[in-house]
């Protein structure tokens, strides 16, 4: 790693390459804050993986590819997004879902506000869908 | 909080490039037309109160349920490609 930096998050300490984080131009939707992330290298198998947040420590997010749970699920980026996330239509850009786990372990999925990530510059977006009939808080199928 | 009265077909500017106009007062619910820069993000707010709390909320979490929870879930990918291992 070139300019590797260290942060101390609740999690120990994580080296990062600052050039290598995923860029939220926006923020996430009442964090707007939070610009840069770290993706966390996956320690158990499974369809999730966590962001570290580079802007605030105390902060951390789980994610997974909807697609791992619900086939049919797709979010296009409308013109504003592509510009946002600096591509064409085109380009590929990914759906992610926000998770949130609970102590009770009944874990969810946010599918009516997903990321969408543009791999091609590293950048992510938060959108919010309206009138859609995606829940926040979707439970993920059991085994 | 500014508080301003208006009518059915009135409307207020803000900061020049935002217009928002009362179309039609009925049954308790009221109409309006907002104008606004394509790059602008208009939500219903409680929309956007939901998400701003899932997110918060999505935030509180402890790496040791992530541990148990992560390798007990089944996904319709993972069904498919672990039995060849």
């Amino acid at each position: 790693m070139t300019n590797s930096r260290k942060i101390n998050t609740r999690f120990g300490e994580v080296e990062y390459d600052p050039e290598q984080t995923v860029h939220f131009p926006e923020g996430l939707i009442g964090l707007e804050g939070l610009h840069d992330f770290i993706v966390m290298p996956n320690k158990k198998e499974g369809p999730l993986f966590w962001i570290q947040s580079v802007d605030d420590p105390q902060i951390a997010f789980v994610l997974t590819d909807p697609n791992n749970f619900f086939l049919d699920y797709r979010v296009e980026p409308d013109q504003n997004v592509r510009k946002l996330l600096g591509i064409e239509e085109h380009d590929a850009c990914h759906a992610l879902s926000l998770v949130t786990v609970p102590p009770d372990q009944k874990i969810t999925c946010n599918l009516a506000a997903p990321i969408l990530f543009a791999p091609k510059n590293n950048k992510a977006v938060q959108v919010i869908l309206e009138n859609s009939p995606y829940q926040t808080k979707t439970p993920l199928p059991s085994p | 909080m500014l508080v301003l009265t208006r009518k059915a077909g009135e409307g207020i500017v803000i900061g020049g490039n935002i217009t928002v106009t009362v179309l039609e007062v009925k049954g308790g619910g009221i109409r309006i037309g907002i104008d606004a820069p394509r790059d602008k993000k208009i939500y219903r707010q409680e929309v956007y109160d939901r998400i701003c709390q899932e997110n918060v909320e999505a935030a509180q979490w402890n790496i040791a349920d992530l541990d148990v929870v992560n390798p007990n879930i089944a996904t319709t990918q993972m069904k498919k490609v672990v039995p060849t291992k």
